[in-house]
């Protein structure tokens, strides 16, 4: 895959990763969406081995999403919104700080490492700050590797 | 916790007079309190129903369940009825969540508060004996309990209590109408204590996993727990029958079974106030402690916030301060 997407962009900057892992973003519509749209735009290299789900906010996700993306064999999950202040809905990231926050704190309880969730803000016309997040937190899952035997 | 004044039986003949002159004044329909149980080292719910029953209610270190259960149902049994209602420190703060989120009717609620001095844990007792317990008398400092063929042993009281009872930081009722008996003296110590879950919490990741699934492979999903649980009150809405949208699947395994209690738990959140009734009604006994104490824990140090204690807050997760301390980039 890395090979096709060098052939179709035309670069030779792709990904290092190995791409074993598998990694869950949720993305808000408004802001981290387009953010990484730009990102893909302005062909910045990306990691490959993410699949991205699309919400209308950062508010709409309930934590129980995340958990259930990990027990369906997500390695990693990352969630990015738009920046505190300003959120499409005006308040959608403020509800959803609390509950992402009450559950980074819950993972390693259940016996997660904390590299393995994060959440994040990135706004639309920050496809570098993307590119940044994005390749930092898959490399950190990557270090861990897939995650085996687990409870969850 | 304070040493045991020991006068559970003026608390007692105080919940009576209270639930008597309340059903008689025709305040409450029916008063819900302990009653004995099949024999004496059990404390069940009662309902009184009129004024010369009240003589079933008792009041001693058993009475472990939380009455407030009975209100979740967003008081039906007839749907008018005005209920009595016995509660203790942690079972008053059950109630106190409710009333934040105006799940049960204000005007329609008659509370007497008990002060409590810790309840004994009946499962620890009653395991070192190889048949059944039938009396447990609990004297000042001093556990007595008998088995079935008459073998007594003499236990230390403090040794004995619930775990959360020995870190109860609100041993008197944050709400009521009229209170039972003097209120005890609270800790001074103020800050939680939270022993079991740093000890866990200072295990390697791998071992954490290995404990969680090791727990969560026991659960026979009988839903005792949220059955039990006083602040959980979707009933046949709740998320964990469903197919669509299916977070839950109805095998049963580690996985789903803590994906199961995960639910449990974010849906509590910012309500439960660790009454530990769900770990008691656990036939299993799985640790549900490391689930929903680790969570009170994390709201402590994440919003310095401690469920049901005020009656005009709102609720955590319903509202926000844009000056949260975290995920501010």
């Amino acid at each position: 895959m890395a090979q096709a997407t060098e052939k179709a962009t035309g670069t030779t900057a792709s990904w290092d990763g190995e791409g074993r892992v598998k990694v869950v973003g949720i993305l808000c519509n408004w802001c981290s969406y387009a953010g990484a749209d730009g990102a893909g735009t302005a062909r910045l290299r990306q990691p490959f081995d993410f699949r991205i789900v699309r919400v209308p906010c950062t508010g709409r996700i309930d934590p129980l999403h995340i958990l259930k993306a990990f027990e369906k064999g997500a390695d990693g999950v990352l969630v990015s919104g738009c920046h505190p202040g300003d959120c499409h809905y005006a308040e959608g990231n403020y509800y959803a700080r609390r509950k992402l926050e009450l559950l980074e704190r819950m993972l390693p309880q259940l016996g997660f490492e904390p590299e393995r969730f994060k959440y994040t803000w990135v706004s639309a016309s920050e496809a570098q700050r993307w590119q940044q997040v994005v390749t930092e937190f898959i490399k950190g899952v990557e270090k861990l590797g897939p995650r085996e035997g687990r409870a969850l | 916790m304070s040493p045991a004044n020991g006068n559970y039986k003026a608390v007692e003949q105080r919940i009576r007079e209270l639930a008597r002159t309340a059903l008689e004044e025709g305040r409450v329909d029916y008063f819900i309190g302990w009653t004995a149980g099949y024999n004496e080292s059990e404390v069940i719910p009662g309902f009184v129903r009129s004024a010369d029953k009240v003589d079933d209610l008792v009041w001693n270190p058993l009475a472990a369940y939380n009455l407030t259960t009975f209100l979740k149902r967003k008081m039906p049994d007839p749907p008018q009825a005005k209920i009595g209602l016995a509660v203790k420190g942690c079972d008053s703060r059950t109630l106190v969540s409710l009333l934040q989120e105006e799940l049960v009717d204000r005007e329609r609620l008659y509370v007497v508060g008990v002060p409590c001095e810790g309840i004994v844990n009946r499962r620890a007792i009653s395991k070192m004996f190889a048949n059944e317990v039938v009396k447990i008398e609990v004297e000042g400092d001093t556990i007595t309990v008998t088995n079935q063929d008459g073998e007594t042993k003499q236990l230390a009281r403090e040794e004995y209590l619930l775990d959360h009872c020995r870190s109860c930081k609100y041993p008197n009722p944050r709400y009521f109408d009229d209170l039972a008996g003097e209120a005890v003296t609270e800790p001074e110590d103020q800050t939680p204590m939270w022993r079991e879950i740093e000890e866990f919490e200072a295990l390697p990741e791998k071992e954490k996993d290995r404990l969680m699934a090791e727990a969560f492979e026991k659960c026979i999903r009988c839903y005792a727990c949220i059955n039990a649980c006083p602040v959980c009150y979707c009933w046949d809405n709740c998320v964990c029958r469903s197919r669509q949208p299916k977070l839950v699947g109805q095998k049963v395994n580690a996985q789903e079974n803590l994906m199961f209690q995960m639910v449990h738990m974010f849906h509590v959140a910012g309500r439960c106030p660790s009454c530990g009734n769900c770990d008691r009604a656990c036939p299993v006994e799985i640790p549900l402690y490391l689930l929903h104490r680790k969570m009170n824990k994390e709201l402590k140090e994440m919003l310095d916030f401690e469920p049901g204690i005020d009656l005009e807050q709102k609720p955590v997760f319903q509202t926000f301060d844009v000056n949260d301390p975290f995920g501010q980039h």
